[in-house]
């Protein structure tokens, strides 16, 4: 039976006046991939930052291995991959010297070499940070996530700035990582990804949790807060997300004009 | 150690790469010393002085050089850091920011020491400086000059809330020291005025310090420098690590 290697209860999570996350509870188990869904600003980055240690919870907890991630954070990140939504790296740089650091980081480092092949970025291994497009930066940044040989694997909105061909190549390589018994949390707004991918999603609003369960659980949720006449069964998680997503507004010409 | 090892070589490499640091660390202090060589030759300072004009401008120059390091080259790298997340992202690894943050001022504190280190060579050979100080002097007159430099570079970085203010900080405070401090140029060209704003500046302390421990004084005649650069790194420390502690790094 899988182990549930994250568990985070009733988090809350306050930035002076906002309250950026509420009372939100969900657990990981090994060898699952649970993705964090919402519109932008709902509280996913800032909940999974909370699991990835960098900010301490207002109210609640989060147990990551059994241990408090903000107050044990270098153990934590032993067992830990990260990749955040947005991070730098010294422009100077180059694509083998970062890989070089970060694998001195850990004690048992994946073979970057490899990573490097695999990912297409062997011939730009020489290259400065700063040259890369945003598609390179990106995927390096998944290599970076994946020097420590993570048993649990954050991915802060993994495939944005990725060509279509090399987002399927992520699935792929994420489904092997999860068969490999490496629990993934993915926040992301590509809704294919997460159908494709995710076993288990949390979908929040306006730092709410407002579901917790797999993607058939997913559908009875939209199916009972629908229009029984606009709800259709056979549509794809992108189309159910919509029927419940808050509406907004597209710019109209008389704004423009 | 291995890790903190491969750290500092990184850090060391962009250190390197940026011209800025390179050039006013390695490069300028012995374009300095050459130029006005070239003019001034090491003639006695005064008639009768039994030192020379490079004799008393090599230690200036060294403070020069820890002002470029301290005050300039790690500030504004670790507010560049910290504005665009690189420590954020090395803050989501075993070994986390303290690790970046110390190898910078390591590096930092190498490049300042190799930095004299050429210029001491390049004055012995080109204009057979004197040193007539003892080691010890001159590494405790180094080390109390350059704490204070670079406490006061992490005093701004502190303070600063991003890049852009912290270089408002760090270029105004520099370049007035630079020249009213005697790092430059010898204080006794200064004007009454000029010297009473000099006697305000850390740097100044830093260059009599300096100068008075190469012309073979001993260090209980520099006791007054001593005292106000060592309390200024404590107070520009101490208030420096309150304000980082209670800075937003996400």
């Amino acid at each position: 039976m899988s182990q549930e290697i994250v568990q985070v209860k009733n988090l809350n999570l306050a930035y002076k006046n906002l309250h950026a996350v509420q009372n939100v509870s969900f657990s990981v188990k090994s060898g699952e991939i649970v993705a964090v869904i919402g519109q932008n600003g709902s509280g996913k980055t800032s909940s999974v930052e909370c699991i990835e240690g960098l900010r301490k919870p207002s109210g609640g907890s989060v147990s990551v291995f059994g241990k408090d991630p903000w107050t044990c954070r270098s153990e934590v990140y032993k067992e830990m991959g990260i990749q955040l939504q947005e991070a730098e790296y010294p422009s100077k740089i180059r694509v083998e010297e970062l890989c070089r650091l970060f694998a001195s980081f850990y004690e048992r480092p994946a073979d970057w070499n490899l990573l490097l092949t695999q990912m297409g970025l062997d011939e730009k291994r020489k290259r400065p940070i700063c040259k890369l497009s945003g598609g390179e930066k990106q995927r390096l940044s998944i290599i970076l996530s994946l020097m420590g040989r993570p048993k649990l694997l954050v991915l802060d909105e993994l495939t944005t700035g990725l060509d279509p061909e090399v987002r399927q190549n992520m699935w792929v390589s994420f489904e092997n990582i999860r068969k490999g018994g490496t629990a993934i949390i993915m926040v992301s707004h590509y809704l294919d990804e997460v159908e494709a991918l995710a076993d288990r999603i949390l979908y929040l609003e306006k730092g709410k949790q407002l579901f917790f369960g797999t993607q058939k659980e997913f559908r009875e949720y939209v199916k009972n807060r629908v229009p029984q006449e606009s709800f259709s069964e056979n549509v794809s998680l992108e189309k159910l997300y919509l029927m419940i997503a808050p509406k907004t507004t597209g710019l109209t010409m008389e704004g423009i004009l | 150690m291995k890790r903190f090892a491969v750290i500092l070589k990184t850090e060391m490499l962009l250190f390197l790469r940026d011209f800025f640091g390179f050039f006013f660390t390695l490069v300028f202090p012995v374009m300095m010393l050459l130029l006005f060589g070239g003019i001034y030759g090491n003639e006695p300072v005064y008639d009768g002085a039994d030192m020379g004009m490079m004799d008393i401008s090599v230690p200036a120059y060294s403070v020069m050089i820890m002002g470029v390091t301290g005050l300039m080259a790690l500030p504004l790298t670790l507010s560049g850091y910290k504005e665009k997340k690189i420590y954020k992202r090395f803050d989501a690894t075993p070994v986390g920011k303290k690790s970046i943050i110390t190898a910078q001022v390591f590096v930092n504190l190498i490049m300042t020491l190799i930095g004299i280190s050429i210029l001491l060579i390049v004055g012995m050979l080109v204009y057979h400086i004197q040193i007539k100080g003892d080691i010890f002097g001159v590494f405790t007159g180094i080390l109390f000059s350059a704490a204070a430099m670079f406490s006061m570079g992490f005093l701004f970085t502190a303070v600063g809330r991003d890049l852009k203010s912290t270089s408002v900080l760090c270029y105004p405070f520099y370049f007035v020291m630079m020249f009213l401090s005697g790092a430059t140029m010898p204080d006794m060209l200064f004007p009454d005025t000029i010297k009473k704003i000099s006697d305000l500046l850390p740097m100044t302390y830093a260059v009599d310090l300096m100068q008075g421990i190469f012309s073979g004084d001993s260090l209980s005649l520099h006791g007054k420098e001593l005292i106000i650069l060592g309390s200024l790194t404590a107070v520009f420390t101490v208030t420096g690590t309150f304000l980082y502690k209670n800075k937003d790094w996400t």
